[in-house]
Order: C-alpha cells, then structure tokens, then sequence
C-alpha cells in the first residue's frame, strides 16, 4: 500500500473521478439547455380525465367521471376536497391520478371541488358547506347514479366537513367514510395554534378588514411550517433540472402547492373560534347551524389513513379520530409519506391506493 | 462505482438535506414561543387594516384610470383557468374517441353507463 492510498478514505476510488466528472458536465450541459425550457414551456396539464360538470354554484363544483370500465361497483364514491386546495391533486397526470385509479378499478366517481370564494362570497359559513353543498352534492350523485348510498371521501380539511356532515346526517345516506390525513383535536396542531394564539390574534378584526382570508396568507401559513423547504427544493430542482421525469414531478406537485384557494370569511372565523380555539370537534360539543355535530353519532365503517411525516396534520391530531367514532367496522392505516405524497405521486402508488381499493371494493356492493 | 459517503455530489445533496432539516426544526422551535404570535400576529394585524384601506384607495384610483383592478385579473385568471381546464377535457375527450374509432361497436363515452354489477375480488370478481 503507498502513502496516498493510506491517505484516501476507504471506498474512495480513483478510476471513477474521470466517468464522474464527465457525467457531472453533461448533466451541467442538459441543466443549461434544460433551464431554458423550463422557463418557457408550461407544465403538464392537470386534472384532465373526462368528466361532466353536474352542477356549479358560487364556489362549489361537482363533478362526474366518466367510468372507463365495463361494469362498476354499485356504490358511488364523493370526494370532497379541501377548501385549501384545488382538487387536481387527486388527478394529476395519467398513470399519476388517483381519480383515474379508482376508474379503473370499476369506482363511480364524482367530486365535490371548490373555486376561490368571490368578495361577495365573504358570508359564506360552516353551515354553507355542511347543510347545504355537501348534502346538496350527496342528493345530485344519488339521482345522478340511481343509488341511495353513498360513500364519502374526504381529504384533509375535506374530511373534517365530512365528518361534520356525517355526524349531523348520521341516518344517511353516507354508507362508508374514508378520511385522509384528517385533524381532530386541533390543539395538537402546535404550530397552528401558536400562529392563531387568541391572545394575540384577533380573527375578528382581519375577517371584518379583509372580507376572504387571501390565499397568500394561507399559503404563507403553511410555508412556515417548514420554512427551509422552498429553498432547498429549488436546489433540487437545480441539480435534477436534466432529469425530464423529476421536472415534470416537481411542477405538478408545486403548480399544486402554491395554487392555495382564499378561504370564506365566515367559515375561517368559524375554523378559528371553534375548532382552533374552543377545539369542539375534539370535545363533542360542536355544532353546526344549531345542529350538534358529534363524531360519536358516525356509526358507517371508517377508514382513515393518516402519514408517518406529515407536518400539517400531525398524527396526534389525527389519532382520536378512530377512537371517538362510533363506527365497529373501523380501521386507522398509517403510511410512509407527509401530507400530500400520503395520497398523490410514487409513493400513494405503491402504499394507499391498493389499500384503500382492498378496504372499499369489500364495502361498495 | 464511487462510495456515496465519497462522492462530493452525494455529500453536497446530504449536506443540503441536513441544512433543511435542521433549519426547518431551529424555526419550528422558535415558532412555538408566544413572543413570535404575538409580533406575527401585530404586524399581520396592522396589515390587515392598512391591506384594506390601500385595497379601497387602489380601486378608485385604477378606476379612474381606466385599469383593471387586482380583482378583476383574478377573476379573469379563473375564467381563463377555467376555459384552459375545458380544453383540456377536451382534448381528453378527442384523445378517447380517437381511440374508441379504432375499436368499433363501442359506444360514445358520454352515453356509457355500465352496470352496477361489479363484485370484488373476494367475492369473485374479476380485476383487471
């Protein structure tokens, strides 16, 4: 052995240094040409499996896929969507949609998604979306389908308004519920509390100033809770600019990300004072419209699939949801991935969608 | 092939990735402190006020130029979203007949409603 081997690391090995570079300059080439290309090409377009529009109000759309199977399950599927976010998370590009999974799989889909609450939308409530869009949208699938039962998906926040709902109209005609990363004892979203501390933020005050809560400052919100993360992903971005796959996955995840929707007034107020605040889900002792909405009432079976690293809703947030149901077919599932790669991208692929497929196909007949 | 605990590459992409998290807890932690609510929530407060004074100043002054104002390009953001999202479906649609004209005696997508036979797999049922 000689003294410069001695001196190198183990497993440092010298012949490679010449493939090595000569790969890293190409891959500087492709970033330069490629870097240009990203600048002026759109990204890939989102949210297209054919679908009919049944019906638009204000804010509120529901939708209607078209089933691509011969024969389907007799129960039909209602996603609701996040007031957040825009619902072509859950339909990104073939081969990447959940929506076309489910399609394929003999599912009939239709989803509750939503648009940016206009000005004189600002009035909107918690009543607005739990006693009148989803049970309004619950109706329009049973006559659109010819079936009485239904069974509801919720993703994040979307299954917070389904549990509302689900409690409220506990008689049905909801027949399962699947909730996504769904929070239920809001006290253990620390970070969120900390940034509505009622000592010092006065919801009254922005709600009454500014009408709609902007988008900026929910997607702001949610940024904070990992603040090094825009930069370092861009970086990433950078160094995998070559790379055509990666490229098309870091657009459409971040189209997504910071395409946040404004949220109503009235209902953020509501979100506020009752479930950051008061944390009435949690307690039992939520009401909506005058209606008592307790989760204990939910007697359907349940899945609720929860991610190990998720930094908006974190699991101590979402563990009592199994518990405090009254559901006896219930079962909570937790998956590797955070908040969004939980249900969309490689990794939903591989863990939620043929779990959830196994879990609903046994309850849709 | 080189050792990743070796290869600057890898180590610079660790390296970041070591930043990110700890740069990510260090504010996490901060974060939590009543003292970073109460001066976010300060300055967020006197931006809403100020936020919506501007707003209604802006108004009347684009107005009186003649120029759209911030609202109605979102709103003419969502219709153009929306007729970019209608084109797509579209081509969607165009995409599917094409490939539905190469099998004849299929019937038009629209028109499809299978039935609600489907039994799953346990049950027998056949997946695709």
């Amino acid at each position: 052995m000689n003294a410069g081997a001695a001196s190198r690391p183990a497993g440092f090995d010298l012949a490679s240094i010449p493939e090595r570079i000569q790969s890293e300059v190409q891959r500087a080439i492709q970033r330069s040409i490629k870097g240009v290309e990203y600048i002026s090409t759109s990204g890939p377009s989102l949210g297209s499996t054919p679908k009919d529009i049944l019906n638009v109000r204000g804010t509120m759309n529901l939708y209607h896929y078209r089933p691509v199977v011969d024969e389907i399950y007799r129960i039909p599927i209602l996603i609701v969507m996040a007031t957040t976010n825009r619902g072509y998370i859950l339909d990104m590009v073939p081969g990447q949609s959940f929506i076309e999974f489910l399609l394929k799989r003999g599912y009939d889909v239709y989803m509750l998604d939503w648009t940016a609450p206009k000005p004189e939308e600002k009035r909107l409530a918690m009543e607005d979306y739990v006693l009148d869009f989803i049970p309004d949208c619950v109706r329009q699938v049973q006559r659109d389908s010819g079936e009485t039962d239904v069974t509801v998906i919720g993703y994040c926040f979307g299954g917070v308004l389904s549990l509302l709902y689900g409690s409220i109209f506990a008689g049905g005609p909801m027949k399962n519920l699947i909730c996504f990363t769904t929070p239920v004892d809001f006290r253990e979203m620390k970070l969120f509390q900390n940034f509505s501390d009622r000592r010092y933020f006065d919801v009254d005050h922005l709600v009454d100033s500014i009408g709609n809560v902007p988008p900026e400052m929910i997607l702001s919100s949610f940024e904070m809770l990992r603040p090094a993360s825009r930069a370092a992903s861009q970086v990433q971005l950078w160094e995998n600019i070559w790379n055509d796959e990666f490229v098309k996955s870091y657009r459409m995840f971040d189209r997504w990300a910071t395409d946040t929707l404004p949220l109503a007034g009235e209902y953020f107020r509501t979100i506020t004072k009752d479930l950051m605040w008061d944390n009435k889900l949690y307690d039992g002792t939520m009401s909506v419209g005058g209606h008592k909405a307790d989760i204990s009432k939910i007697k359907v079976p349940i899945l609720h699939a929860v991610a190990e690293h998720d930094h908006i809703v974190p699991y101590d947030a979402a563990k009592p949801l199994i518990l405090k149901v009254g559901s006896i077919d219930k079962e909570e599932v937790m998956l590797k991935g955070g908040h969004v790669s939980l249900v969309a991208g490689a990794n939903a692929i591989r863990r939620l969608w043929p779990k959830l497929d196994s879990w609903l196909s046994e309850r849709s007949t | 092939m080189a050792d990743k605990s070796n290869d600057p590459v890898a180590l610079w992409q660790t390296m970041i990735g070591e930043m990110e998290k700890g740069f990510n807890a260090f504010a996490n932690q901060a974060m939590t402190s009543p003292q970073f609510s109460k001066v976010v929530n300060q300055v967020g407060g006197a931006t809403a006020g100020a936020q919506r004074q501007l707003g209604e100043l802006m108004e009347k002054y684009l107005l009186t130029m003649n120029l759209p104002s911030r609202a109605q390009m979102v709103s003419m953001a969502e219709r153009l979203a929306s007729i970019e999202g209608q084109l797509n479906e579209i081509k969607a649609l165009l995409h599917q007949m094409h490939g539905n004209s190469a099998t004849p005696n299929s019937a038009a997508p629209a028109a499809r409603r299978p039935p609600r036979t489907k039994r799953p797999p346990s049950a027998g049922g056949e997946q695709k």
